[in-house]
């Protein structure tokens, strides 16, 4: 019958009419995967649909579809459990025969503004004209944006656990610098200038900080795809949550390299600055 | 001399790495603990300032926040039916609507009005003046009775308590008047602005940070929004009795009475903040913490152990003198935990103050109740704490005693002074 209700060159008068009857008391309805996994519902299913919990003035959809929702960091928690309907049967199925402008009223209008169109002037000149309706820009200011407090949130954190990280790395570089106590005192000896032993100081903590850097950027981009995989689960959610952009893999460069280099020349200079005597112990 | 002694002595005499380490371990102790202060902060906070309103059951006409206003059909009468439950101590209606507030010729501001019926507890902490007045003690009367068949407005009688913020903007203070005027989200209207007189300054517990709050009686806030009374409140507020049983059972008692409403505890509220709300921040703080303490567990290991690969030679002639593997083993878990030790220690104080730095951060989120916190500091945070910097010390000292068991005397000594 599904199949014969799309084929015209298939129909009878008499079927084209049952089946115009049958789509027409059944329209059509999108489910999210979410509530199709729930409900155990397939496209071309028939479900019944009420606005109250009683079942009142309930109707019969389709399943036309099952779609994707659109991912949305304000909502990742909440489960998606909702379908689409064309507004004509939303406003059917909700709105109340005793109130004729119910059937008129929508909650929101969505609309995109011609190029040139300043959102703020359009909102007042709408506020003016429509007492009662309020505008939003769909793009959020930087005051608004719980985003960019999690931003600087995280931003926060990222500093100080560097802060932190830069203490071991020095402590582990004093280490390193001790070890290399009579090394240093012999080349001091044989006539290496204090700036030739600084400078590849340097080179060295340029290196491991270089090196340290792109192991953990490559780690973060292997374990990318894990973490995002082990969140999407647990929430049910297409959203992506970490994304290591190339920016950001530049940023941890930037950051580490000095570093290393500042903590390897801390850490030497102890060592360096004092008289080859001294570094023999005598 | 004990094995306390001589990790001390070895402290003392790599006096920076020691300090270095020390500082490393502060830090990133620091972010745990505040990891551990975030992981129920926000949840404590929440559940402190549902508490604190007095009441501990809430009555909605629908589940969540709806942008529009969805009365509660007859709740004048449910409130009266409520009030008269055994195990209910106190009723209050709320209604909110949005307002334009004006004082002579500064700028109007867009307020958040609130309309509530006489209770006995306060939803709000007076900080100059007083509260709403609702006539003689013991006058108490049922929610949807009125103070006299006038409206307010026709009495000249509006007083209001307001937050704040709207005090500082406009420089009012108890006693100073101001006109409110409703603008109903969602409808088109133009309601004159009605005369109030300012009878407190209060801090609103759900109120935002930068929001402007005004509070008032029932009987005001219907004149103002110009309705009759229809006895439909937004949210029915009801403070049980504990000794019959509390919040949860007169929530289900209520429930009875009206299965089309949502009725909620404030346990129930908490829950569903916990499922929702507050996940984000439970994710972050369980990640973080897991990965702060693997840090510094890799951190202290790898700088225990190059310092052990560095004493060899001291540590086998340690044992060459006759001290046994176990006081060597002991020598470096102390070491272990005189870096740990201390530095989860210092740990604290940095935590505190870094948790106050990050709370200023996160509470600069839009619409946030002002009393609000996602730091919030409990004891079981400290026990967690100081559990887990005892397992990261004896773990990270683990690889190194490990080494120093296995040291084989003599050959080390040898390498020691061919080397």
């Amino acid at each position: 019958m599904q199949w014969a209700c799309h084929n015209p060159a298939m129909l009878t008068f008499v079927a084209a009419l049952a089946c115009a009857i049958a789509l027409d008391a059944a329209p059509d309805v999108l489910v999210s995967r979410q509530l199709a996994a729930r409900a155990h519902l397939t496209v071309g299913d028939t479900v019944t649909l009420a606005a109250d919990a009683n079942g009142a003035r309930a109707r019969t959809f389709r399943v036309a579809g099952v779609y994707e929702p659109t991912p949305d960091p304000m909502r990742f928690t909440a489960e998606r459990i909702e379908g689409r309907l064309h507004l004509p049967d939303l406003i059917a199925l909700t709105a109340d025969p005793h109130d004729p402008a119910s059937a008129e009223s929508v909650n929101t209008i969505n609309m995109t503004l011609a190029p040139g169109i300043d959102t703020r002037r359009f909102i007042a000149d709408l506020a003016s004209q429509a007492p009662g309706v309020t505008g939003w820009p769909t793009a959020r200011s930087r005051d608004d944006d719980p985003f960019v407090v999690l931003d600087r949130f995280h931003l926060a954190i990222s500093v100080v656990t560097v802060v932190g990280s830069t203490a071991f790395l020095l402590a582990l570089m004093v280490i390193r610098a001790e070890e290399r106590r009579d090394t240093i005192a012999i080349l001091r000896m044989v006539g290496i200038s204090r700036r030739s032993l600084l400078t590849s100081v340097a080179v060295e903590g340029l290196v491991t900080a270089i090196a340290g850097a792109i192991f953990g950027v490559a780690l973060a981009f292997t374990t990318e795809g894990l973490v995002n995989r082990i969140f999407q689960t647990r929430y049910d959610t297409a959203l992506v949550f970490v994304r290591v952009t190339p920016a950001l893999a530049w940023r941890a460069v930037a950051v580490a390299a000095p570093l290393g280099i500042a903590a390897g020349l801390a850490a030497s200079w102890t060592l360096l600055r004092r008289n080859i005597l001294s570094l023999f112990r005598r | 001399m004990t094995s306390l002694g001589l990790a001390w002595r070895t402290a003392r005499r790599y006096r920076a790495r020691t300090l270095l380490a020390v500082a490393g371990v502060a830090i990133i102790g620091a972010l745990l603990f505040d990891m551990l202060l975030l992981s129920r902060g926000l949840l404590a906070s929440f559940a402190d300032l549902l508490d604190s309103e007095g009441f501990d059951v809430r009555v909605i006409a629908s589940e969540g926040l709806p942008a529009m206003r969805v009365p509660i059909p007859g709740s004048a009468d449910l409130a009266d039916r409520i009030r008269g439950m055994p195990s209910v101590r106190d009723v209050a209606l709320i209604r909110m609507e949005r307002a334009r507030v004006r004082r002579g010729a500064d700028r109007p501001r867009v307020v958040t009005l609130v309309g509530r019926t006489q209770s006995g507890v306060g939803p709000w902490t007076v900080v100059r003046g007083a509260s709403l007045s609702y006539g003689p003690v013991g006058s108490a009367r049922a929610s949807g009775e009125r103070d006299s068949a006038s409206l307010p407005s026709e009495r000249g009688d509006c007083p209001v308590v307001i937050g704040r913020n709207l005090a500082t903007a406009f420089a009012l203070e108890p006693g100073s008047s101001l006109d409110v005027t409703a603008t109903p989200a969602g409808i088109a209207s133009a309601l004159p602005s009605v005369a109030c007189r300012v009878v407190g300054l209060v801090d609103f517990g759900f109120a935002g940070v930068d929001e402007y709050a005004v509070a008032t009686t029932m009987d005001a806030f219907e004149a103002i929004v110009a309705e009759p009374s229809h006895g439909e409140a937004d949210l029915i507020l009801v403070a049980s009795r504990a000794e019959s049983g509390g919040g949860a059972a007169a929530a289900r008692a209520i429930a009875g009475l009206r299965p089309d409403l949502r009725v909620y505890s404030n346990e129930d509220v908490v829950a569903q903040f916990n499922r929702n709300g507050f996940a984000y921040f439970r994710q972050i703080s369980f990640v973080l913490s897991s990965l702060t303490m693997s840090f510094a567990f890799l951190l202290v290991a790898t700088l225990l152990t190059v310092s052990i690969n560095q004493r060899l030679g001291e540590i086998a002639a340690l044992r060459a003198l006759g001290i046994g593997r176990r006081r060597i083993a002991a020598m470096l878990l102390w070491e272990s935990a005189l870096l740990v030790g201390a530095g989860a220690l210092l740990a604290l104080p940095l935590g505190g103050v870094l948790a106050l730095l990050l709370d200023h951060i996160l509470r600069q989120m839009p619409g946030l109740p002002e009393r609000l916190h996602f730091f919030v500091f409990e004891p079981r945070a400290l026990v967690i704490h100081v559990v887990l910097f005892v397992i990261t010390a004896a773990a990270a000292a683990a690889y190194p005693v490990w080494l120093t068991s296995r040291l084989p005397i003599a050959a080390t000594l040898r390498r020691e002074v061919v080397g």
